[in-house]
């Protein structure tokens, strides 16, 4: 313990590199890997995990795997990963059981978000026409997904795979977001306690209760409690369930950053004659917001992996898509590869939103 | 009338709670109208009447004559079964984790950085069904179990390993020497202060002589393998392995984001003054930068907590009866729905509500003492 303090404190974290030549750069790598008794046991511990490792992986994954033989037969000789099963049921890995003539529509969807999303990233877009276009992107998702108006329709209970979760995710953190910051500014009210009460008991009974617990309440129990003619299809169940999960969670979020705006700002805007709205819209909630740019991050990465749940309770996700690819029994059931291809697919779009939550924090700190 | 603030405030108001009540009284009716179409009288009555549920494995005995009561208390167990024993492996590991992420050493700091972005971004659910098909994949059938330790065995049926044959009576006796030991040591702290070293070493000398003398009534059971299955010993089934490995990955990664977050939140001064003051570098971590990170982390260290406990429900993915897969079970085979939601509510928040209250209690103890 005592060396390892020594090793966290006396050394900057980051070494400096100068512009020295190789061999310099070869002596400091050394000198970093064995320099002291405690660093060169880890090079040495750590070195030894991935020689056991990396070597049996890299063979799995690569030199031994099948790649691209249609032949279900490959597979079941080599003794590798079976890579070609992935690349064989991609279609419907991707869509489900979306019907096969018309899977250019989830497809085009899947583009469609995420061309959007990746638009959307870039400081210079953000605009209010930002939001009218994914209004409009959305109701084209609808139609492009569910049909009608000269395309075929097609139920929810057929949609499936990556525009699912896509859809899932993009409406559930759309729709809970004005939600949250209502909810948030519903339990700060010091006017209005009925308000404040139902709020808190709104975002305290959401966040006590784990999403599974929603999901099936929303999906098995809500037939029960609620006439026909309002009951919504399992789909949208779901994501009702989602956006109020989201919601209770993006409005404590929210609440931390509105309190971190000083009073003198409600102060100023109040001496302004702006209205309780416009104070909001124009005065706290730019500020509170960007207070809340990590933890808000944080927030919608979890609610990226929730999506995912929506498996347990009988919606046809990219989990349930792969699951019913595996029971085609011509192929060997590489379980392994499709859940890793599927793992990769939620890394990706997890993995790149942290990055962009990274970028959005030192631009924060930048124009501070 | 539309002007003033604060008749604007009750209209608002009114409306909400009259749009509530009748939004409740709506699902009420219907509710009670379906149930009776259905036949389903409302109450816990049959909370005594035997379940008949199939629970494949519990912590508590179970039987499937025991009544629903019986039943979720069991599926309870589980749960705390599964969040207590992640919550402790996953600290250990996201503390090792974290600490050795910030080390100089590029290898180690990146093997972590890796191990750590993977954890976090990859939703537990698909880890766990990830894992679960690995399970069957890579592990030798049962008659070629690997030996990990002296009988310790993982196979594709699960792992086995020596169980401590102790009756309730010795590990009553046992807890009841580790008080003693402690609040002995406290005594001692404050009576002795002088010689505390010579009595704590007495003490210790004592309860080892005892430890040693009741050595003679724990039996430990090894497994043994007879050609089919392992005797003796206690098992974890594939299920409940791969729910504990997988939670634990999902939740060191965390784990390990707040510990580094924590030990890079105290900043250099505190070291320099530490040694300004002639402190040795243990002294310095113990006195000065441990309570100040234990501080910090504590706060977030509990919310990642209570996450674990919520996401011991995933057990359902590969089929682990939890508590809310019991509930699930329960509340479509009783068809009392609205007392199993009651029942759910209520079970979460208490789990929930004492992992906060002993947090807060903790976080009392270590807080700044502001005067």
């Amino acid at each position: 313990m005592k060396s390892l303090s020594a090793e966290l404190v006396g050394r900057p974290i980051v070494p400096a590199i100068s512009s020295g030549a190789f061999t310099g750069k070869v002596r400091r790598t050394v000198k970093l890997l064995f320099g002291t008794p405690l660093n060169a046991i880890l090079t040495l511990v750590f070195g030894a995990a991935l020689f056991a490792v990396v070597p049996p992986m890299f063979r799995w994954f690569v030199l031994d795997a099948v790649l691209f033989d249609p032949d279900p037969n490959a597979c079941r000789a080599a003794s590798g990963a079976c890579w070609s099963f992935i690349y064989a049921k991609s279609g419907q890995l991707l869509f489900g059981i979306y019907p096969f003539d018309e899977r250019w529509r989830p497809a085009l969807v899947c583009v469609l978000i995420i061309a959007l999303l990746a638009w959307s990233v870039r400081p210079a877009s953000w605009t209010p026409r930002l939001l009218q276009l994914w209004i409009a992107a959305l109701a084209l998702v609808g139609w492009l997904m569910g049909g009608g108006l000269g395309l075929a329709t097609v139920p929810t209970s057929s949609w499936g795979g990556l525009p699912v979760t896509l859809i899932l995710t993009v409406v559930a953190i759309g729709v809970a977001f004005p939600i949250g910051v209502l909810l948030a500014l519903a339990r700060r009210s010091t006017t209005m306690p009925a308000m404040r009460i139902i709020a808190v008991a709104f975002i305290e009974g959401i966040r006590g209760l784990p999403l599974l617990s929603i999901l099936f309440v929303a999906s098995i129990m809500l037939p029960l409690f609620l006439p026909d003619y309002l009951l919504p299809d399992k789909f949208v169940r779901a994501l009702v369930a989602l956006t109020l999960f989201a919601s209770a969670y993006l409005a404590e979020v929210i609440r931390g950053g509105l309190q971190a705006v000083p009073s003198g700002q409600y102060e100023a805007a109040e001496a302004l004659g702006l209205s309780f709205w416009r104070t909001q819209r124009l005065v706290i909630l730019p500020q509170a917001i960007r207070v809340a740019i990590p933890a808000l991050a944080n927030t919608i990465i979890v609610m990226i992996k929730n999506t995912s749940l929506v498996l347990v309770v009988g919606l046809f996700d990219l989990i349930s898509s792969g699951k019913a690819a595996l029971a085609d029994p011509a192929w060997p059931s590489p379980a392994a590869e499709t859940f890793l291809f599927i793992g990769a697919i939620f890394f990706a779009l997890s993995f790149s939103f942290a990055r962009f939550s990274d970028f959005l924090e030192r631009r924060g700190h930048i124009s501070q | 009338m539309l002007n003033d603030a604060k008749a604007r405030a009750i209209a608002i108001q009114g409306v909400l709670i009259i749009a509530l009540v009748g939004f409740t009284a709506l699902l009420f009716t219907t509710t009670v109208a379906n149930l009776e179409a259905r036949g389903i009288p409302i109450g816990f009555d049959f909370l005594t009447m035997p379940s008949r549920l199939v629970i494949s494995e519990s912590i508590l005995s179970y039987g499937s004559r025991d009544p629903y009561y019986w039943a979720i208390i069991v599926g309870i167990g589980n749960t705390i079964l599964i969040s207590a024993l992640v919550i402790i492996f996953s600290s250990i590991i996201g503390l090792i984790l974290g600490i050795t992420r910030l080390s100089s050493n590029p290898l180690a700091s990146g093997t972590c950085k890796v191990w750590i972005e993977i954890a976090r971004n990859t939703p537990p659910i698909v880890l766990l069904i990830f894992l679960y098909s690995l399970w069957w994949k890579i592990l030798p059938p049962i008659g070629q179990a690997i030996n990990l330790a002296p009988g310790v065995y993982v196979s594709m049926r699960g792992l086995v390993m020596p169980a401590v044959d102790a009756s309730l009576q010795s590990i009553g006796w046992g807890l009841a020497g580790i008080a003693g030991l402690f609040i002995g040591a406290r005594l001692v702290r404050k009576f002795f202060r002088r010689i505390q070293w010579v009595a704590i070493i007495a003490l210790l000398g004592a309860a080892v002589i005892g430890f040693w003398a009741a050595k003679a009534s724990i039996n430990v059971d090894w497994p043994v393998f007879t050609g089919f299955s392992f005797r003796g010993g206690i098992g974890l089934t594939p299920e409940l392995s791969t729910i504990l490995v997988g939670l634990t990955i999902y939740t060191s990664g965390f784990v390990a984001e707040i510990v580094r977050g924590g030990v890079l939140a105290i900043g250099k001064g505190q070291w320099d003054a530490g040694r300004s003051l002639g402190l040795s570098h243990a002294r310095i971590l113990r006195l000065i930068v441990i309570p100040q990170t234990l501080r910090i982390i504590l706060p977030p260290l509990n919310s990642q907590y209570i996450n674990v406990v919520k996401n011991s429900t995933l057990a359902i993915a590969v089929g682990y009866p939890d508590f809310l897969a019991v509930m699930n079970t329960t509340i479509s085979k009783s068809s009392h729905s609205i007392e199993g939601l009651f029942i759910i509510l209520g079970v979460y928040l208490a789990l929930n509500l004492t992992l906060s209250a002993l947090a807060n209690w903790y976080n009392l103890r270590i807080a700044i003492v502001e005067r």
